[in-house]
């Protein structure tokens, strides 16, 4: 075995996470290795160019969840990293209106109130309400979950933290706050707005990426999860990573490769070698073999364990749990090339809220009915979609006067339903291309030149996903967002801590705490993990330290 | 000033009503219940189907009855008898293959062993363990969150808490885990990581949701399923129907001293200098109090008493309150037996299922959302008459059927012809586990929703007053900031299912707030 074969640490998989836990480790001082299945990194962030001259963010494709304090950390902007937030949004409705959301609080406002005046003054509580419940969690998304069973001083101490937090919010915030956490979305909504389309253009955040629906307890801390990000310190603000997503990868990438990490790319983890208890490194695809007291796995925790681990090195119980652990393909995508910019009869000329991000959603109803076919194995003939036009605000996306348009369709079977057969294989050109025209025939309610405008279209199922990026089901989370797999549950009860029950061997992935989206935050705890089981939390640079 | 003429008035003589008036009756208190309706009990009546034949109007068995109740009220015992027999559960297979249920463990209709008996038991083991735990909390008042240690109350509510902890911890680490995992999770992914998705499943999946508008994959259902098998979960026939049971509370309240005038109703609760000073009824007659107690929902409790007397909040928290109600009655009259596929006669009198599957229960609940009636409805049905000949007469039968989510709102609403409609839902789906049962129906009533609340008040025609769901009970149930059974003005009090800990005819919710009135001095 030569020298150059043995690491510090090797990180399987090169998705945002992993890279995010190899930067941190390579700049404490250890000599890092990351493996890659595919050819490139990034896993579910990244650009592609798979239509000649266009980019496609074709997995994820708008960024807020990214925290700050490892942007800084890792000096992303340095490595070229540019996000430029983008305002406002809308829904059209059959009857050719739209609600508009915008940014400026007086315009939006008077656009609420073109609807329905009483909303206009439910905005004001609503958003109170959802700022508050932000600022309540943010400060848990770069915090170790504590371990309630455990008596140790540091879980005592997150435990305290956490009483702290909710004591802070006042006797009346709180009672809101445990009710606001078991809601459904749909519930929370009809008790503020009156206005169906209003209602169902808040109503997405709360599903997209679940296998809930918007009347489904529990979704109105999803819409959470998606709010509590920032661009900029505007929190909730969303933006387009300059060049697609894979900026994001990149901008990690070139971090790491500065701080000494080497990335091999072209083969996967076959398996995890453990010896004794302990992880000694993994065996590639290729047969090619590193070793490293510590591994690391940005897979999910279904696949990390129960595809590329020995069984016998693993208690039932714990493989029992993971079998439990929920992660369910709920969303696809089309990454459409568009030959000029669509129109939009409903809208103004040149809005600048079609520079957001855009619906055709009227009611909760609708959703809750699309929810119903997707638990049945069948995409929704009234699908919900959240569609940009990236390159309106990006022009590198697509050469000059053209666009790119990426729609994400909640919801997708992964297994999907054909003559009473679920499966994820039932997903080939056929279904693919009716899931395809279904969303096309609902796109051309807001523009009806879509199709005419379209020059290339990747469809993307939650199989697809899965078999590319490796995300079990397609999940965009590596795990639904459910009480009962977040914080200390997440992604197993007793090993909330990165840890798991092979020595040396970590979750750095989503499927850990505080869960999914292009977010690092479980990438960059983990590797705060790392090194203070190692003895060299020292080493830490950073917000952590 | 005058003296007023009782302590306390019940507002409602529905078993909650009745509980509270004999626990402040026992205390020695003078209380005065008054019921609107002719007789008292609320959804815990019989009915009367015809000549000689009794059904069990909404509720038509036990299964929650607290013991601290049934031991403080007397339930049961000479001062007020109460016999009840314990039912098997049966989960109706179309292919035969029944499942049986019996002191939480499971076989086969033909008494052979369950394949699935083992994890069955290990996950109603854990249920149970888990809903002894909860158990705890329901006898008390909820523990508020109104911090500080300078008060003796919050300091005994810390110690409840601080009681539950400690016995959570001695659980031991594995079970405590489980418990915080599965505690606000959804019961088809619970049944389902054990069970195959067969009647077994199905029985507790409906188990779950029966009353609650929810299936069984929204999250909450394993809440509503551990408050379920308080008592174990096994349901109990009493002996003379429900009605039997508002008698026993009847008995029990007025044996304590109270009195209770029936056949009319409060039009609306006196409020004098912010204090619950009596009530005024409907036809006038005004009656003085020291305190009142509203066994109603919790928004109708607050229109009794008149929106102007609570604050903004607190007025929004109340209507924003769930509560559409969603399980429907069908009481029907059989000229005789039935005959169920493969179940013997001790099985045929049991609580019979229809719910072959967890996803049945949740596809069932689907069109609710949208104000339509269920195709396949989830059934619960039971033939009282085979246990207690007394309700039945010349070899007819009563067929009590309790039928899962069905909309309170439904599209185009509750008309005769929407109650035929469900009628012939309920017995289209009852046919295909007991061949040509429609042709033995006689007499056949239906209680949608609409008639639920027409009927008993309960808003939304809602079981349990007021959804259980995880956001409205404990401490925020009814609502945030008015858990401790005082509902605004000082001296009202909230005593019914909407109150902690909630629906059932445990007792409890009625119990409670007597002791809490008690305990605030208000007398």
């Amino acid at each position: 075995m030569g020298q150059h074969d043995r690491y510090d640490a090797i990180v399987a998989g090169a998705g945002h996470n992993g890279l995010t836990a190899a930067c941190y480790l390579a700049k404490a001082g250890l000599k890092v290795l990351v493996v890659e299945k595919n050819d490139w990194i990034g896993g579910a962030a990244v650009s592609r160019s798979l239509h000649e001259g266009w980019t496609y963010s074709n997995c994820s494709y708008v960024c807020s969840l990214l925290r700050r304090e490892i942007v800084r950390d890792l000096e992303l902007p340095k490595y070229g990293l540019q996000v430029i937030p983008y305002e406002g949004g809308a829904s059209f409705s059959r009857d050719g209106d739209y609600f508009a959301y915008m940014s400026d609080h007086d315009a939006l406002r008077r656009e609420i109130s073109r609807h329905s005046a009483q909303d206009a003054d439910a905005y004001d509580r609503f958003s109170q309400t959802v700022i508050r419940q932000c600022r309540f969690i943010r400060p848990f998304l770069l915090r170790n979950a504590p371990d309630p069973t455990s008596l140790k001083p540091r879980d005592i101490g997150e435990l305290l933290f956490l009483v702290k937090q909710a004591h802070g919010l006042g006797k009346k915030e709180l009672g809101e706050t445990l009710r606001f956490w078991s809601m459904s979305i749909g519930d929370f909504l009809d008790e503020h707005f009156e206005n169906n389309l209003i209602k169902a253009h808040i109503a997405g955040a709360g599903i997209i990426g679940t296998g809930l629906g918007v009347y489904s307890p529990g979704t109105a801390y999803v819409l959470l999860h998606h709010y509590m990000g920032d661009v900029d310190g505007a929190i909730g603000a969303w933006g387009f990573a300059r060049g697609g997503m894979g900026a994001i990868s990149n901008a990690l990438g070139a971090c790491f490769e500065e701080a000494g990490g080497t990335i091999v790319t072209g083969s996967g983890v076959d398996r995890f070698l453990v010896s004794n208890g302990r992880v000694t490194g993994v065996a590639l695809d290729n047969g090619d073999e590193y070793h490293a007291p510590i591994v690391a796995s940005n897979m999910d925790v279904k696949r990390t364990f129960l595809q590329h681990t020995g069984q016998q090195h693993l208690p039932g119980d714990f493989v029992k749990a993971v079998k439990r652990f929920k992660i369910r393909g709920s969303s696809g995508k089309l990454n459409i090339a568009l030959d000029a910019l669509p129109e939009f009869p409903a809208a103004p000329k040149g809005a600048p809220f079609l520079r957001g991000d855009l619906h055709c959603a009227e009611s909760l109803n609708e959703l809750e009915r699309a929810y119903d076919d997707w638990k049945e194995g069948r995409w929704s003939q009234n699908p919900y979609f959240d569609m940009l036009i990236p390159s309106q605000i990006d022009p590198t996306m697509a050469p000059p006067g053209k666009h790119m348009m990426t729609v994400f369709v909640q919801y997708a079977p992964y297994d999907l339903e054909v003559g009473g057969v679920r499966a994820g294989t039932n997903w080939n050109g056929q279904t693919r291309g009716a899931f395809a025209d279904c969303v096309f025939d609902k796109l051309e309610q807001a523009c009806p030149d879509i199709r005419s405008k379209t020059v290339h279209a990747e469809v993307r199922t939650p199989w697809d996903i899965e078999q590319e990026v490796g995300l079990t089901e397609g999940n965009i989370f590596q795990g639904e967002l459910t009480f009962d797999q977040l914080l200390f549950n997440r992604p197993v009860p007793g090993y909330a801590q990165y840890d798991t029950p092979i020595n040396g061997m970590y979750i750095v992935g989503s499927s850990a705490h505080p869960g999914g989206g292009v977010m690092a935050a479980p990438g960059a705890n983990a590797a705060r993990e790392i090194l203070r089981n190692i003895g060299r939390g020292g080493n830490m640079t950073g917000y952590a330290a | 000033m005058t003296t007023p003429t009782y302590d306390a008035i019940v507002i409602g003589a529905g078993h909650n009503g009745l509980a509270a008036a004999a626990t402040l009756a026992s205390k020695g208190k003078s209380v005065c219940v008054i019921e609107k309706n002719a007789t008292a009990g609320g959804m815990a009546r019989n009915t009367t189907l015809a000549i000689g034949i009794q059904a069990p109007e909404i509720a038509h068995l036990l299964y929650n009855l607290h013991p601290k109740v049934k031991k403080e009220l007397g339930l049961g015992s000479a001062r007020a008898p109460l016999e009840v027999r314990d039912l098997p559960a049966v989960s109706l297979s179309e292919n035969g293959n029944h499942a049986v249920i019996r002191n939480g463990k499971a076989e086969l209709a033909d008494g052979g062993p369950h394949p699935e008996a083992a994890p069955f038991a290990e996950l109603m083991r854990r249920l149970t363990l888990f809903a002894g735990l909860l158990g705890q909390l329901s006898t008390k008042s909820p523990p508020s969150l109104e911090g500080g240690l300078t008060s003796l109350d919050a300091l005994t509510e810390l110690a409840g808490l601080a009681k539950l902890g400690l016995d959570l911890k001695r659980m031991g680490k594995r079970d405590m885990r489980e418990f915080l995992r599965v505690l606000l999770s959804n019961a088809y992914d619970l049944i389902l990581d054990d069970l195959e998705d067969g009647p077994l499943a199905g029985a507790l999946a409906a188990d779950a949701v029966r009353g609650a508008y929810a299936g069984p994959r929204s999250l909450g259902t394993v809440f509503t399923l551990m408050y379920r098998l308080g008592q174990g979960g096994g349901a109990q026939l009493p002996l003379g129907g429900m009605g039997a049971v508002a008698a026993a509370f009847e008995t029990a309240a007025r044996a304590a001293g109270a009195e209770i005038r029936t056949g009319t109703g409060v039009a609306r609760v006196r409020i004098e200098n912010d204090r619950a000073a009596g009530v005024v009824l409907e036809d006038g007659t005004e009656i003085s109090a020291r305190a009142v107690l509203s066994n109603t929902g919790p928004m109708p409790a607050m229109m009794l008493a008149g929106a102007g007397h609570y604050d903004v909040e607190a007025v929004r928290r109340m209507r924003n309150q769930r509560c559409k109600g969603a399980a429907a009655k069908v009481n029907l009259v059989l000229s005789t037996a039935p005959v169920f596929t493969g179940l013997n006669p001790e099985l045929m009198a049991g609580r019979l299922l229809i719910a072959p599957n967890a996803t049945y229960v949740e596809r069932a609940f689907n069109p609710a959302k949208y104000g339509e009636l269920p195709k396949n409805p989830v059934i619960e049905a039971v033939i009282p008459s085979l246990t207690d000949p007394a309700l039945a007469r010349g070899g007819q039968h009563v067929l009590s059927v309790v039928v899962s989510s069905v909309p309170y709102a439904l599209e185009g609403g509750w008309d005769e012809a929407a109650r035929e409609e469900l009628a012939a839902i309920t017995l289209e789906t009852l046919e295909n586990y007991a061949p040509g049962i429609s042709a033995l129906v006689t007499e056949c009533q239906v209680l949608s929703p609409a008639c639920i609340e027409a009927r008993t008040g309960a808003p939304g025609g809602h079981w349990h007053h007021a959804e259980m769901g995880v956001d409205q009970i404990l401490t925020v149930r009814p609502a945030n900031g008015m858990a401790h059974y005082r509902f605004g003005p000082e001296g009202y009090y909230l005593c019914g299912a909407g109150a902690h800990p909630g629906g059932d005819v445990t007792g409890l919710a009625g119990r409670n707030s007597a002791l809490q009135l008690l305990k605030d001095r208000v007398l």
